[in-house]
């Protein structure tokens, strides 16, 4: 099979993006711009959450801890704890469950703080992922965000794209698309933790509820998809992991920036599926 | 005494219940018609007729008798047949059923095995559709046959069951052919073409239910039993359809992910005999090396991966 025109995907939806795919088996890979420097957004949550479970391996915290979540300060947004009203009590790994399957910004702030983002960035440095970096939480990057755009309610003008600091790879949380689908074989491969927590991080990571995205180029009963986004203004991104019914076990890490600054656009969210099914496909021929 | 000989003169009689009828039908005498029926009823140890009235009426013990004794004539019958086909070199003729669609390569090396089995058999192949050949295998107008599965015959034996993971056949235009395999759900709701229900009923019912269960759900299903014909309808962009890979100009196969369709054939025969023996073991092998079919084995076990999205109450 020819090399699919993985680009004209992107070209189809009006986004640029870059992506990389490889086969966890095999180390078959494919991809365009596999090595750019990219805006992570929530796609962060990933390695806070396997930093959580190493230090739970560690006997730094216990995933069953109860944690009290004041009605106040808590970190804002559009879902799970962030959205809600009132004081709640949950256990750490619970917040961990909000934080990947619902993009929670409260729970994950929660996490952060408990787990440390220097302790995250350490063990990215471990693992030799030179290139992926976390450099604020959830609402230091929405702090960032709102200095940078003045009246937040206000519809984005494409002319001030260009000054925000977290569409800018060198000043937010960044990593580049083969970092991630190498953190995301290390999960699959029980390389990451101990066999224990990585089932824990897969199976959360299969329980994210976005069809949308990379879940929307494999729409088969027998295919797991597994995945964690990240979204901001232009920006759609998803890593995950797909796994065909004859035992095909593949990465896949998408980021996109749209050319238009709509926030709803259905075929930007699509090309992230269609794009992974071209690279899997691919690699399934190789 | 000639028990199956003695036998053939008790059906005529019991048909016609009429022992002078039976004699004429029988072309001889009535005496030594009634004698025999008489020597069937000693050394049976019964009375088969009730000869007190005017008219001859069969006992309780003739009428069982009627049922097995026309199966054994029957049978003597055949055996006399088969001998009678079998040749100079004592080789019985082998009358055998294959699918129209089995593929000449297949067909050329199940002849050639047959011919050079020892003792060498002398086959004669009919191309017939399942439906057929349970029919004629039941009648005894064949000896054995290649059939698919499910084939749901009482009576038969078969033969070890070998599967075929058809892929997808598309218009050479089809966007699913830039794919190097295709998913069942991906052909949405293409119209397909297959084997025709009456011909196959029991594949013709199987497919369509794994389609829909895999989330295909063909808009059309046109019935075709020639290859050719099929290979038109997909290449006019008319259809899609399933089968072995095909090298055809203006057609595209895929292979289908997860092998979803399992197409089940075997060799079938009706009556034991060293001869269809010999002919169900040589056609296991030569549908393996010659019409891509392998060993059924425990079938795959389906794993539905449940997402959130799509979920119970979601």
């Amino acid at each position: 099979m020819r090399r699919p025109d993985l680009a004209a995907v992107f070209r189809a939806a009006a986004v640029t993006g870059v992506v990389h795919a490889v086969d966890l088996d095999t180390g078959a890979e494919v991809g365009v711009g596999s090595d750019e420097p990219v805006v992570l957004s929530s796609v962060f949550k990933l390695p806070l959450l396997v930093e959580f479970y190493r230090q739970a391996e560690a006997g730094l915290l216990d995933p069953a801890e109860r944690c009290e979540v004041a009605a106040e300060g808590r970190t804002e947004g559009p879902t799970g704890l962030a959205a809600m009203r009132d004081a709640a009590s949950l256990s750490l790994r619970d917040l961990a469950f909000l934080m990947i399957t619902v993009s929670d910004n409260a729970a994950a702030d929660v996490l952060a703080a408990r787990v440390g983002l220097d302790a995250v960035n350490g063990m990215l440095a471990a693992f030799g992922l030179t290139r992926t970096w976390v450099e604020h939480d959830c609402r230091g990057l929405l702090a960032a965000l709102a200095a940078d755009l003045g009246d937040a309610a206000a519809p984005l003008d494409p002319r001030t794209l260009g000054r925000l600091r977290v569409l800018d790879p060198a000043r937010t949380n960044r990593s580049t698309p083969r970092e991630m689908t190498r953190l995301l074989g290390m999960v699959w491969r029980d390389e990451a933790a101990g066999p224990e927590s990585c089932a824990a991080i897969r199976r959360l990571l299969g329980l994210q509820v976005w069809p949308h995205r990379l879940a929307s180029g494999f729409p088969y009963d027998d295919v797991v998809v597994s995945g964690k986004t990240g979204s901001l203004p232009t920006i759609r991104n998803e890593v995950g992991v797909v796994e065909y019914p004859d035992g095909g076990r593949y990465a896949v890490a998408v980021f996109t920036r749209s050319i238009g600054t709509a926030q709803h656009q259905p075929r930007a969210d699509a090309s992230i599926g269609t794009v992974a099914r071209a690279a899997v496909d691919h690699l399934r021929a190789s | 005494m000639d028990l199956i000989r003695h036998l053939r003169l008790f059906v005529v009689v019991a048909e016609e219940l009429h022992f002078g009828n039976a004699a004429a039908r029988l072309g001889m005498a009535q005496p030594p018609l009634s004698q025999r029926v008489k020597r069937l009823e000693e050394e049976l140890g019964v009375r088969l007729f009730d000869r007190s009235s005017r008219q001859v009426r069969l006992t309780e013990a003739g009428r069982l008798l009627l049922t097995e004794a026309r199966d054994l004539v029957a049978r003597a019958d055949r055996v006399r047949e088969l001998m009678a086909r079998a040749g100079g070199d004592g080789a019985a003729g082998l009358r055998i059923g294959v699918p129209p669609d089995l593929g000449g390569t297949a067909v050329a090396a199940l002849l050639a095995a047959l011919r050079e089995a020892d003792p060498p058999l002398r086959p004669a192949l009919t191309e017939m559709c399942t439906a057929d050949q349970v029919r004629a295998l039941a009648d005894g107008e064949l000896d054995g046959g290649v059939i698919r599965h499910p084939a749901g015959a009482a009576g038969l034996t078969y033969g070890p069951m070998l599967v075929q993971h058809p892929g997808v056949l598309l218009p050479a235009d089809d966007p699913l052919a830039e794919f190097s395999s295709v998913h069942l759900a991906d052909l949405a709701t293409r119209p397909l073409v297959l084997l025709p229900r009456e011909s196959e009923p029991g594949l013709h019912e199987e497919t369509l239910t794994d389609c829909r269960r895999h989330g295909y759900v063909p808009g059309e299903v046109h019935p075709a039993a020639h290859p050719q014909f099929t290979l038109g309808l997909v290449m006019s962009g008319t259809a899609v359809a399933f089968g072995p890979r095909a090298e055809q100009p203006g057609v595209v196969w895929r292979p289908l992910l997860g092998d979803p369709l399992a197409w089940r054939v075997s060799a079938a025969w009706r009556r034991p005999g060293p001869a269809v023996e010999e002919f169900g073991a040589v056609a296991v092998r030569v549908l393996r090396e010659n019409a891509g079919m392998i060993d059924d084995g425990a079938a795959r076990a389906r794993r539905i991966a449940h997402r959130p999205a799509s979920g119970l109450l979601a």
